[in-house]
């Protein structure tokens, strides 16, 4: 995450050093952060009062909308899921829980894992836990449409097995909204 | 005359029948009552067993980073011995980075396995692929789990329970040799031994020999105390004719086996050949040798008696006493006893049995929740835990290495106790605890301070601080915090004036610099701002029972916690502000199999994700350029991590708590009567902290940031936002999108640089 001084900018940072140099401390009026980060008006600056109008062009920081991510399973942890399902389908949820909590142990930041475990909880009549499995998985999906979307579908069907149907309308919205084009 | 004799006689002979008869009668029904009870106590005895406790199953698929000797270790730990031939489960032969293991059956939480052979092939330390006995890929596969403890009563009977199958035959022989020679034709009672024993003893004036038989040792330990006196004597040799009536001679030997004293740990009591294999040797069994199956038997005398540990002369000579003993009695050859009188005691240096206190004591702890003292002690439960023996070893082993060296360099005042420490290790995911060591003497099982060490978490408490300023929406990593002194009105008239470690200010300073640098003022005054009680409030949503007292000094840490309950806080930083809460039972089976107890993952949100993601970012440069940058070059390369340094008053407590992708680990270091160490949070709980995640195949902390954020690369000392390569003190932050930060002098974009410069030249 540290880094160090491109050769590319070598110019502009012989610039910045003759200009960087460290303001002399003023105290902030204790209510300063009121807005984040307008608070250091160091006051002055020649720097500065560009920052304010519009730039032309975008911030060379990077600040990335990357390509859509997509999540799969591993072969691993694909073998688990079959098994757990086929637990669940039987109605062994303790051996689903168990299995599936193996899969999460080889790839935990994945969101299928987690939407697979809520899909198993509502099966077995734990929405609550559903609801929050789908909002892990949500959380675990940024950058990922699809699997925000099926995180929101996920959520959409514990919430409506709690009765919530209007919060599950919204969330199940927002899921289409995600997979639609 | 001759009428009288005969009718004395007769009288006589009617009493001495009815005498008799009573005589008879009264045998009868104490062999019917001893015969009862004995019945009820065996039978109860074969069946009554501590719940076993076993570790997380190391499973394996393909692309696991795992080299030819890390397998090699796992197998080692497990008892699995190399071999030509593929004869028997617990076996494995290897060509190359090829291996083939005859795996034994083993019972998991979710599945029963058969004894089977597997291939795993490993290519350039990672596993390439499994294969079954046909050929056939296999996707994921795990091996046996380590049994690593049991949960024994109260009164402290600790054992592992054998089959005959198990037994090594010479185990047998052995002690039919040197404790009961007849055992195989008498019925309980060996009445020649007992005479020559009588005998020996009335010439010497005192008890210096025993005539019991196996069987009568088997009463005495089943039911009697030690007292040796003549109704004693009476009732154990009648229970002993009992149990001889009732039971063939192998389920008489069996039951010995597995019920003898044998060795002593604190409150531990050793019992049967299977747990004194363990504890004695570090194996099992069926792996002993003809001079430790000897030194076993020695040992059954008088376990505190003939310690070999304690006392290895005294040990040495029973042990060869032992061996001449089976020479004569054929058991073994002179040449084999010769050769095995030569060989040392081969004793591990410290109880081992895989016994790990500190983590049973958490397991035991959630189990006495739901369980009944009597159904974990005696019902032969297994309890299946998510405690991982290579994290367990790899924190013992930081902790031990670092309090030593620490040790070494202020030697502790004469009649004190040295430095102690204490560590959890975590998945936080799933909030699976998988080490935990509870002090210095891991293989103590006494006070645990991971568990009960409630002590001043002093600066760990900042993060918190911090999160709850990034959820009011009024400050960033941007922010600029003044680090200015201050002077807070307590109660009473009374003044706080917190001070930094350094006793200096710093002025006007960015967010991620006061966290990272762990300055004291700034966080007062944000703190202060932001409100105490919003502070305080975070303890329980992140899972803690209590919120603590909403005082200003609960800013720098005074609220005093143990180092799980730290770890559980710190839980829900490292995994992304969901709540689970911390586990280390998964899953409990019964004695037929059946699985009677679950503890699946529970989580819950807590704080928004986008919230803690800008908290956990900053404390990535705690390790990179804050007050854990000592960790950072000793850490593998390009391994990212984030933690926090923690300190108490004085330096009496030192922590570190911090966390990757995959792993969070609480290190505290302290003196146990709270005298101060000199120690601060970066040298020594920092140093322990950095050598467990070494250790430890973890992944870097990379999240996908929340798409509410975005980077933003700032001045560190000053929060001014700057163009990347321009401040040479630059780091990336996230920040909410849309933030408004005003650039640095100089550093902002090229445009902006061309504006500023025709500034400077008109």
């Amino acid at each position: 995450m540290a880094h160090r001084f491109g050769s590319l900018f070598a110019i502009a940072a012989m610039l910045a050093l003759a200009a960087c140099v460290t303001p002399p401390y003023q105290p902030l009026p204790p209510s300063a952060p009121g807005s984040p980060g307008s608070g250091a008006s160091g006051g002055g600056q020649p720097g500065q009062a560009e920052a304010a109008t519009p730039l032309p062009t975008p911030p060379p920081v990077p600040s990335p909308i990357p390509a859509p991510k997509a999540h799969r399973l591993s072969v691993a942890t694909g073998a688990l899921v079959t098994q757990a399902r086929g637990a669940t389908a039987k109605g062994d949820f303790d051996a689903a829980a168990a299995t599936l909590e193996r899969a999460l142990r080889i790839e935990p930041d994945n969101p299928l894992v987690w939407i697979e475990m809520g899909r198993m909880r509502l099966a077995s009549g734990d929405a609550a836990q559903a609801e929050n499995m789908g909002r892990r998985a949500l959380a675990l999906a940024a950058g990922a449409p699809r699997e925000q979307s099926n995180a929101w579908r996920l959520i959409a069907d514990a919430l409506r097995a709690r009765g919530r149907n209007v919060a599950a309308q919204e969330a199940m919205q927002r899921a289409e909204a995600l997979t639609t084009p | 005359m001759k009428a009288r004799t005969r009718k004395l006689l007769r009288r006589a002979a009617i009493a001495a029948g009815v005498l008799a008869a009573a005589a008879l009668l009264a045998f009868a029904v104490a062999l019917f009552y001893y015969d009862r009870q004995v019945a009820r106590q065996f039978e109860g005895r074969r069946w009554t067993l501590p719940a076993k406790v076993y570790a997380a199953p190391l499973e394996l698929y393909a692309g696991l980073p795992f080299s030819p000797d890390d397998l090699i270790a796992e197998l080692t730990r497990l008892h699995y011995r190399e071999a030509t031939e593929l004869t028997r489960p617990g076996t494995y032969r290897r060509r190359r980075g090829r291996f083939e293991i005859a795996v034994r059956a083993a019972r998991f939480a979710d599945e029963e396995r058969p004894a089977r052979i597997v291939a795993v092939t490993i290519e350039g330390g990672t596993i390439a692929g499994l294969r079954d006995a046909k050929n056939a890929g296999i996707p994921i596969f795990r091996l046996d789990p380590l049994l690593i403890g049991s949960i024994f009563p109260i009164h402290g009977e600790d054992r592992i329970v054998l089959t005959p199958e198990e037994v090594p035959p010479l185990l047998p022989a052995a002690i039919k040799a040197v404790e009961d020679r007849k055992f195989a034709t008498h019925h309980g009672v060996d009445t020649a031994a007992i005479a020559r024993a009588l005998w020996v003893n009335l010439r010497a004036g005192k008890v210096e020999q025993g005539g019991s038989t196996l069987t009568q040792q088997l009463v005495k330990s089943y039911f009697l105390d030690g007292r040796r006196t003549l109704g004693r004597k009476l009732e154990e040799a009648m229970m002993a004719l009992a149990l001889e009536a009732r039971y063939d001679k192998r389920d008489l030997m069996t039951a010995y086996i597995n019920e003898i004293y044998l060795g002593q740990q604190g409150d531990r009591a050793i019992h049967g050949f299977g747990l004194a294999s363990q504890f004695w040797f570090g194996k099992p069994l069926e792996e002993l040798d003809l001079p430790e199956i000897a030194l076993l038997v020695a040992i059954v005398r008088g376990p505190p008696y003939y310690d070999p540990r304690r006392f290895p002369e005294r040990a040495r000579k029973r042990r060869d006493l032992v061996l001449r003993i089976l020479a004569q009695q054929k058991v073994v050859t002179e040449a084999e006893a010769a050769v095995a009188a030569a060989k040392p005691l081969g004793v591990a240096p410290r109880p081992s049995g895989g016994y790990y206190p500190a983590y049973l004591d958490f397991v035991r702890q959630t189990l006495r929740r739901d369980y009944k003292e009597e159904d974990l002690t005696e019902a032969g439960l297994s309890v299946f835990t998510s405690f991982d023996p290579r994290a367990q070893l790899a924190a013992e082993r930081a902790l031990e290495g670092e309090l030593a060296r620490l040790d070494r360099s202020r030697k502790p005042p004469a009649g004190k106790a040295g430095l102690e420490g204490a560590a959890v290790v975590t998945l936080p995911q799933s909030g699976e605890v998988v080490a935990l060591v509870g002090g210095r003497n891991v293989s103590f099982d006494g006070f645990n301070r991971a568990l009960a060490g409630a002590r001043p978490i002093g600066s760990l408490v900042k993060p918190f601080v911090y999160l709850a300023a990034i959820e009011t929406g009024r400050w960033n990593a941007t922010s600029v915090l003044d680090d200015t002194p201050i002077e807070v009105p307590l109660s009473k008239g009374r003044i706080w004036r917190p001070q930094n470690f350094s006793r200096d200010w710093n002025g006007p300073v960015s967010m991620v610099r006061a966290l990272s640098e762990s300055l004291n003022l700034a966080t007062v005054h944000l703190g202060l701002d932001v409100g105490v009680p919003k502070v305080a409030q975070l303890f329980t949503r992140f899972g803690l029972e209590t919120a603590p007292p909403p005082l200003p000094s609960l800013l720098l840490g005074a609220v005093e916690l143990p180092p799980l309950g730290v770890a559980q806080l710190y839980n829900g930083l490292a995994n992304g502000g969901f709540h689970v809460p911390l586990r280390a039972v998964r899953t409990v089976v019964n004695a037929r199999g059946e699985r009677i107890g679950a503890y699946p993952v529970k989580i819950a949100p807590v704080a928004a994700p986008d919230a803690v993601y800008q908290v956990d970012r900053m404390m990535t440069y705690v390790i990179s350029r804050g007050t854990g940058r000592a960790a950072a070059a000793r850490l593998p390369r390009g391994l990212v991590v984030a933690g926090k340094t923690g300190s108490s008053s004085d330096l009496r407590d030192g922590w570190f708590a911090g966390f990757s992708g995959s792993h969070l680990a609480v290190v505290w270091i302290g003196y146990d009567d709270n005298r101060p160490t000199g120690v601060t949070g970066s040298s020594g709980s920092l140093i322990v902290w950095q050598k467990i995640m070494s250790a430890l195949d973890t992944s870097s902390w990379q999240p996908p940031m929340p798409e509410s954020l975005e980077d933003m690369a700032i001045d560190y000392p000053s929060g001014l936002r700057v163009t990347t390569g321009c401040s040479q003190d630059e780091v990336i932050v996230a920040v909410p999108r849309g933030t408004q930060t005003p650039f640095m002098a100089g550093c902002a974009p090229p445009s902006g640089i061309v504006d500023w410069l025709r500034g400077i030249m008109r």
